[in-house]
């Protein structure tokens, strides 16, 4: 079992999902395994305007912890993420940055305050 | 099932026409209702909120009309095999409500850079690139503009009449075709979309000082991405948005 724990900015009480890798997807949007995938077929909701399709910025996560564990960022995702409010090292895009594997220690992220990107 | 909790707005229009461009494209006319205002840059897109098997499920449409043009929103899209979205809307008739929200992309063309222009577009991922040009066209008499667009056969370039009357009175815009299964008799180029992009703006000539903006489906946009970065271009003089 793997574990994804959700820090608010907005400081709104902590999430811990606990999941089999295995098992995704686990709906519909977003790369299969990923932060999205992950949150939203557990019932956490995070923001995901474009359908998970790697075209908007708004389901920008903060990794805290175990980067390691995630997938590579591809050119796209770099390429979106630097247009992204708020850019740290460490950010990710929810929709894309899958859980590989998590065993040895838990995934931990920061939703941001602002995800939205509505005006570029 | 997520449930969204977010507190995004969301718009609802009715759909006031209907264009079939050709066998399987069609344009859908949105009309916003009543006191709804949107407000976007050419390039972005609309999330449509479809409900669908009991679900709802996100689809992003490229917004086809200018800005300018006001709260008659234009999207313009195909059919996808087995797909459920494309398959849900082209089953959708005039006076019928679609939700969406928006805008939403940072594929966009604001102010156009001092430099030559290069639009590339492939079906109907000329989309956002139209008022792209349409804007680029208005800004008045700058660096070259080209459409470079392909599609599968003629009937697929979709506003072509305005490529060629824009070809026709501005000199700085210039006008590609490419068909990737011509007709016989078909005189334009017979390259294919990377091909011709390879020959003409890295073997041809050493000017690395264009602007690419890139849209169509899947990997041949990213690879066209890569062929022109690792040319030389200024990795953000490449814009492109993948579907
Ligand atoms: C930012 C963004 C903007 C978009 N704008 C437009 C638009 O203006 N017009 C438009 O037609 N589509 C557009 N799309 C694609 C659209 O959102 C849907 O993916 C498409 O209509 C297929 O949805 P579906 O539910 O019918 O099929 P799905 O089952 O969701 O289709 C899945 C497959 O179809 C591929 N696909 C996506 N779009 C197309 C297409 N047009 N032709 C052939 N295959 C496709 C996808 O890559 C995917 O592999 C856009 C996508 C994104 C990410
Ligand atoms: S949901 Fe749009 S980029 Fe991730």
């Amino acid at each position: 079992m793997a574990k994804l724990r959700i820090l608010y900015e907005t400081g709104e009480p902590e999430k811990v999902i606990e999941f089999d890798p295995a098992q995704a997807p686990f709906q519909h949007d977003g790369q299969p395994g990923s932060i999205l995938d992950v949150m939203l077929g557990h019932g956490v909701d995070l923001e995901h305007a474009c359908g998970g399709n790697c075209a908007c910025t708004t389901c920008h996560v903060i990794v805290k912890s175990s980067m390691a564990h995630l997938s590579e960022n591809s050119e796209t995702e770099d390429d979106l993420l630097d247009k992204a409010p708020g850019l740290t090292p460490t950010s990710r895009l929810g929709c894309q940055a899958v859980i590989e594997d998590s065993e040895d220690g838990e995934v931990v992220v920061l939703v941001p305050r602002y995800t939205i990107n509505q005006q570029v | 099932m997520a449930v969204s909790n977010s507190s995004r707005v969301t718009y609802e229009a009715t759909i006031e026409r209907i264009f079939q461009h050709n066998l399987d494209t069609r344009s859908f006319f949105l009309r916003l209702l009543s006191d709804q205002q949107l407000t976007w840059k050419a390039g972005q897109f609309l999330s449509l909120l479809l409900p669908i098997a009991g679900e709802t499920l996100i689809r992003p449409y490229s917004i086809a009309s200018s800005p300018e043009e006001g709260n008659l929103l234009e999207i313009c899209l195909n059919l996808v095999p087995a797909g459920p979205g494309s398959h849900y809307l082209f089953a959708r008739t005039v006076g019928e409500t679609l939700r969406f929200t928006g805008p939403w992309g940072t594929f966009v063309f604001d102010q156009p850079p001092p430099a030559e222009c290069v639009f590339i577009a492939d079906g109907t991922g000329i989309a956002p690139i139209r008022p792209m040009i349409r804007r680029a066209l208005a800004s008045g008499r700058q660096p070259p503009l080209q459409l470079l667009y392909s599609a599968l056969q003629g009937a697929d370039l979709l506003y072509r009449q305005d490529w060629e009357a824009y070809a026709q009175t501005c000199s700085w815009f210039s006008f590609t075709p490419l068909l990737s299964n011509p007709p016989s008799g078909w005189s334009g180029l017979p390259d294919s979309l990377a091909e011709y992009v390879e020959r003409r703006y890295v073997s041809e000539d050493s000017d690395r000082s264009r602007h690419f903006y890139i849209c169509g489906v899947g990997q041949q946009v990213t690879q066209l991405r890569d062929l022109l970065r690792r040319a030389g271009y200024q990795r953000r003089a490449v814009q492109y948005e993948k579907w």
